[in-house]
């Protein structure tokens, strides 16, 4: 396989930061028979640092085959490639961050796939949904006079909001990174799919929440909206610790606060957008001098009469 | 049986295989034979499809639309998903029909919902239950016909969401 050889530092870049990392390890390279296009995959076996031999797949090899077009199903078929074992495993490691351990190298080990983060966001839009029409079903159970229609549009926004989410803001931060890869000598940055994976992965912890969401009492509603935001957004940091570490601190901490931030804002936007009642509550201690608490999520009483 | 054995000649439904397609759906904890989606009917799911429709009917919904088109776009969704996940193909007739079958408890569910409203606690654990079995049902029969093993809950996962969709229509 003198082909693969020449392959091997031109073009993997993973298998270089990961031998960069542990000095002390063997490379051997052999086919996958599970890629039929005839991509070469490198086995690491490290000594010491990851334990259990890793593999990685390639999608830039060009030489062996002519590549599949982007519109053919065999070119997306390597990011499917995963067991229900892996993709639960990567759900644990997104639920719960570690200082240190970068979600990308240890659970994705370069291997990342497309259905996680897919399906992953498919389920945050569609509880979104679905939430947001129940707590107004729920309101309506305890007072009448709340006028309930379903809303199906809601399914839209929220699906074409995750989605852009999970998919521009990777995007842009792959882009950033790219441009900033001339400041690291160390380790190479993220490719776009790893970027689009941990992404998917931090959200998940957000479909829990929405669905306690449905608890009408506002204080936990925050907490558990907070205590969401803190564990995804502490996992992107620890992700992308080590690639911004080696930045200028102006650029590294202006980074991670802009993934911090706009990770709040999607949390906040979502908490806003469907469960929508809370305008109302503005409303109400403006126009009414009842004794309603100004942290009620749902008004007893429509605003309308007000306004007459 | 020769008696049976002229039908099938002459109109190409196979009794004995839709039978035993049923029985596996109706079973999803017993583990499926492979070979069964070897030859793509599709008399037993639209026969589903159907009935699904006339016991909606019967308890006041009129949305054949909803389920003639959610049925071909999940199948379409599904397809796609198992083209990308398998290593072997799968044809959209194998997909629809698999998906076809796994709808009979979805029909069940239904024909409930004529005698009494599901809208309730009980009404909603046993939309749960029922969609859980049409997914485990249908993961199960696309695990051994397409030999893709430790990925079951992966497929039945969206099969739930799909299934998810039909049980909303049922209930609400």
């Amino acid at each position: 396989m003198a082909a693969a050889d020449e392959l091997a530092f031109h073009e993997f870049e993973e298998a270089t930061n990961l031998l960069s990392e542990t000095p002390d390890v063997t490379t051997i390279s052999r086919s996958d028979p599970r890629t039929p296009e005839g991509q070469v995959a490198v086995a690491v076996g490290s000594g010491g640092g990851y334990g259990a031999e890793d593999e990685v797949e390639s999608d830039k090899t060009a030489e062996q085959q002519p590549q599949p077009g982007f519109w053919t199903f065999s070119y997306y078929q390597s990011f499917f490639d995963v067991d229900t074992s892996q993709v639960l495993d990567r759900i644990k490691g997104s639920l719960l961050p570690r200082p240190g351990h970068s979600f990308v190298r240890h659970h994705l080990r370069n291997r990342p796939d497309l259905y996680g983060p897919f399906w992953i966001c498919a389920t945050l839009a569609f509880v979104l949904a679905v939430t947001g029409n129940l707590t107004v079903v729920l309101a309506q159970r305890r007072d009448s006079s709340i006028h309930y229609s379903p809303q199906f549009h809601k399914v839209t926004v929220a699906g074409i909001t995750i989605y852009c989410y999970a998919w521009l803001v990777p995007l842009a931060l792959w882009a950033f990174l790219q441009w900033r890869k001339g400041v690291r000598e160390r380790m190479g940055p993220y490719t776009f799919l790893e970027t689009v994976c941990f992404y998917g992965y931090s959200l998940f912890i957000f479909i829990p929440t929405v669905v306690l969401w449905l608890i009408p009492v506002p204080w936990l509603q925050w907490l558990f909206g907070a205590l969401a935001l803190a564990l995804s957004a502490a996992g992107l940091v620890f992700t992308l610790w080590p690639i911004v570490r080696e930045d200028t601190r102006l650029v590294a901490s202006m980074l991670l606060s802009a993934v911090v931030l706009l990770h709040a804002l999607l949390a906040m936007g979502c908490k806003f957008y469907f469960f929508q009642p809370l305008p109302l509550e503005h409303m109400a201690p403006a126009h009414q001098d009842t004794s309603l608490h100004p942290n009620v999520v749902l008004t007893p009483t429509p605003p309308r009469p007000m306004t007459s | 049986m020769f008696v049976w054995g002229e039908p099938e000649g002459e109109l190409g439904i196979n009794f004995d295989h839709i039978w035993q397609k049923t029985l596996t759906v109706l079973n999803p904890l017993k583990p499926a034979d492979g070979s069964i989606m070897n030859e793509t009917d599709l008399a037993g799911p639209i026969l589903f499809c159907v009935a699904l429709g006339a016991t909606l009917l019967l308890a006041g919904k009129v949305q054949f639309g909803y389920i003639y088109g959610m049925s071909a776009i999940g199948c379409l969704g599904i397809y796609a998903l198992l083209n990308l996940m398998s290593s072997s193909g799968v044809s959209y007739g194998c997909v629809a029909s698999v998906l076809g079958y796994c709808l009979l408890p979805m029909v069940i569910l239904s024909s409930g919902a004529v005698f009494f409203s599901l809208q309730g606690t009980i009404g909603t654990v046993l939309a749960l239950v029922i969609i859980v079995w049409c997914s485990l049902s249908a993961s199960k029969i696309f695990i051994s016909a397409l030999d893709m093993e430790g990925q079951q809950l992966l497929i039945a996962y969206p099969c739930a969401l799909l299934y998810g969709l039909f049980a909303l229509l049922t209930v609400f």
